[in-house]
């Protein structure tokens, strides 16, 4: 069984390290309108945009041993088909994991498009199938379907997107999508049909993935709970007669020692000002129906004043979505023992990882080139030999 | 008014001869025998598809001198916003056109993929919506949408996709599509809407272009009927207070002499089975109501390069300013169009300003 690693894409601009949530990279900073710096070369526009700097973190995870990165989509990003169909001719290895909401395609259209983009890329394209947090933002985008109806749309996407991927005219009479006689195009339909990462927490989200997901994708939680998640959707799959595997999302700060990768965090966290930090606190209200968010934000203390207030296991922080948006969990201690952590993570059950770290392009080549030579996979070397690799490094 | 010329992109296939609706460029199809005998190695493998030829034209219409490439929407080929997405870092200055249906999904959803179009190129991603094939074909696509509400959707979908471009925060609820205070922040605020080209000869389709439209794009056709369904548009123009670009899709076959275009023509015509049986004759000086490339046009430019250019000059005159050209085999022919008869135009262009004021 092999272990896949992914890079995330930062499709929202970037700061150039944890201890700040500025984002110099890209046009999210106010009167920064594109990446050089003002007054260079005369301080007029370049002609370069957000697209280049993407492509040098597209590059660097490709370099340093990453499968490819997922393109997250919110409403404050670039678009995920859009990036994947720009570099698609300039980049070699990089899997472009498309994170998109079925339910804003036609299905018919929206395989036409991925064979299209496999055909480009020499099949280098994958989905992370997201199905919306619900609330405002659900409407934001223009869709006012309920949570468990969404869930049920994504499975009628995905069962006519496999429909109509065989080449063969299909028909298919759903609530949401109806098709007749559909069929992807030859030689469109001679390619790989995309593998799919699939993200939910809830009772819905469970019974669609199983159905459709070569990778069940969740953020790290507390270990216990991640292990149960997991146990629940293998199990389910197992039902169907079909076979799952198991992705975590995390974010991770590797340094070449513990205390510099918590002197990381800890500059991080005293540079909020107050308000950012009041914010956070009282955000369990607007989650909207994203059961998801709701498992976060449960491991929340109540009380925060000292970064160490939100360590909840050893090298596990859950302020990370303090310093950026997304997830609030993720891994914090030296190249060793982060390696140890996903360690951990796969003898839980996980397949695949998306590790995320900003900056994401410096951090791509630490990643690759300190943790990811560490991860012993499912070799049990650590548990044989402990402390062997530490000592030799 | 600035006058344009696009060449179109065949998105399923192009090959030299009238066949080429079987071949794609660049790419072997699967079951396709090796066009040498065993002793011929081939240095390609599968090392190419049809997205490199694809890159090719693209690259030759900007060094040829076009304005812009129109990506044709064919579902039987490669989905136009991906090639677009795919040709866009590869070409500097382009219009990038997308033709698509309004059925494609959520208008919000493509508003926001467009932002990022735009941001990515400096503006020069452009929209046109067509209203797809027959009822069977949309069928085939999950549509079944009545024949007599396909222009509404593309009107609801300009309004939602423009609105969340523009303002925020947006509503809009329609029948197909709807938002609640949607809009865009930030950098993705403030962009420009995509270029919008419509088409149809209806009295609805007109009405619709009328409103949303910054180019018609009116069938091929001769001149003085092209003109007379422009005094139609411009009526409804004028109640709206509005002005748009007329443009012409027309297909072209130039030749040093006008004979060899013509015997050009006829030998496609035989090949793919366009023609009657050597017997056709032209509408109206160089035009005839057969095609020369799988492009969709109703008519061709058929003669030399100098009478081709006159032509197209002509419809200057009568007021159109938006040219969708294609001829096959793309490659070749936008660097033959490129070099002979777009700088006769230009020429005459420069020598009388007022034509293109």
């Amino acid at each position: 069984m092999s272990i896949d690693f992914f890079w995330r894409i930062p499709t929202h601009g970037e700061p150039s390290s944890h201890r700040s949530r500025t984002p110099y990279r890209g046009d999210w900073l106010q009167g920064q309108d594109h990446i050089r710096n003002p007054g260079l070369g005369g301080g007029g526009r370049d002609g370069y945009t957000y697209i280049d700097y993407i492509a040098e973190v597209a590059h660097a995870a490709e370099i340093s041993g990453f499968h490819g990165g997922l393109l997250p989509s919110f409403p404050m990003t670039d678009e995920p088909w859009a990036i994947s169909s720009f570099l698609a001719r300039e980049t070699k290895t990089f899997r472009f994991m498309i994170a998109f909401q079925p339910g804003f395609l036609n299905p018919v259209t929206a395989a036409r498009m991925t064979a299209s983009l496999q055909r480009a890329t020499g099949g280098r394209a994958l989905f992370n199938v997201i199905t919306g947090g619900g609330g405002p933002v659900q409407l934001w985008w223009g869709d006012s379907f309920s949570h468990d109806d969404r869930y049920a749309r994504t499975t009628e996407f995905l069962d006519v997107l496999r429909g109509v991927w065989q080449g063969k005219p299909f028909n298919y009479q759903g609530r949401f999508y109806q098709v007749e006689d559909a069929a992807l195009p030859f030689p469109l339909n001679e390619e790989a049909f995309p593998e799919i990462y699939f993200s939910g927490s809830s009772d819905a989200a469970l019974i669609s993935a199983s159905k459709h997901a070569d990778y069940y994708l969740s953020w790290l939680e507390p270990l216990s709970q991640l292990r149960d998640k997991f146990e629940r959707v293998k199990a389910r799959t197992d039902q169907l007669g079909r076979k799952i595997k198991c992705a975590v999302r995390v974010d991770i700060v590797a340094r070449a020692t513990e205390e510099e990768a918590w002197r990381e965090v800890r500059r991080g966290f005293e540079n909020l000002d107050a308000q950012q930090l009041e914010r956070y606190k009282q955000q369990q209200a607007r989650i909207g129906d994203s059961v998801g968010g709701q498992r976060q934000s449960t491991f929340r203390p109540k009380t925060i004043s000292d970064y160490r207030d939100l360590i909840i296991e050893p090298n596990i922080w859950s302020g990370f979505n303090l310093l950026r948006g997304g997830q609030g969990q993720g891994i914090v201690g030296s190249y060793e023992q982060v390696a140890q952590r996903l360690d951990d993570l796969v003898a839980l059950g996980a397949d695949a990882f998306i590790l995320a770290s900003t900056s994401h392009l410096e951090e791509a080549y630490r990643v690759g080139e300190e943790v990811l030579p560490l991860v012993r996979g499912r070799q049990k070397l650590h548990a044989e030999t402990p402390g062997l690799l530490s000592a030799v490094r | 008014m600035t006058i344009e010329f696009l060449w179109q992109l065949p998105a399923a296939s192009d090959a030299r001869l009238a066949d080429a609706t079987r071949y794609k460029r660049g790419e072997r199809l699967p079951g396709e025998p090796r066009p040498y005998v065993d002793e011929v190695t081939d240095p390609r493998g599968s090392r190419f598809n049809y997205f490199d030829y694809l890159h090719q034209i693209a690259r030759a219409a900007e060094l040829a001198g076009f304005d812009g490439i129109q990506v044709q929407h064919d579902v039987q080929g490669d989905e136009s916003w991906i090639i677009a997405g795919y040709l866009a870092r590869s070409t500097r200055r382009l219009r990038l056109l997308a033709e698509f249906e309004a059925a494609r999904g959520s208008a919000v959803y493509a508003a926001k993929n467009a932002v990022s179009y735009q941001r990515f190129t400096g503006n020069r991603f452009a929209w046109q919506l067509s209203s797809g094939g027959t009822e069977q074909e949309r069928r085939q696509q999950g549509d079944f949408l009545a024949e007599d509400k396909l222009l509404q959707r593309i009107d609801e979908f300009l309004i939602t996709a423009k609105g969340v471009i523009t303002q925020s925060p947006f509503s809009f609820k329609g029948e197909f599509f709807e938002v609640l205070d949607g809009g865009f922040q930030g950098p993705l605020a403030n962009n420009a809407v995509p270029r919008i080209y419509l088409s149809g000869n209806t009295p609805t389709a007109y009405e619709l272009s009328a409103r949303q439209a910054d180019v018609h794009l009116f069938d091929g056709a001769a001149v003085v009927d092209a003109q007379k369904a422009l005094a139609e548009l411009q009526i409804l123009l004028q109640q709206q207070n509005r002005n748009l670009s007329a443009g012409i899709r027309l297909d072209v076959l130039a030749r040093e002499t006008e004979e060899e275009a013509v015997f050009d023509a006829r030998r496609f015509w035989q090949q793919s089975g366009f023609g009657k049986g050597g017997d056709e004759q032209p509408l109206a000086p160089n035009l005839w109501s057969l095609p020369v490339a799988y492009s969709g046009a109703r008519a061709s430019l058929i003669g030399s390069y100098e009478q081709v250019a006159q032509r197209l000059i002509e419809y200057i005159e009568a007021g159109f300013s938006s040219f969708l050209l294609a001829a096959s085999p793309h490659l070749e022919e936008a660097y033959r169009i490129g070099e002979y008869v777009l700088p006769l135009i230009h020429k005459h262009l420069a020598e009388h300003p007022s034509l293109a004021a």
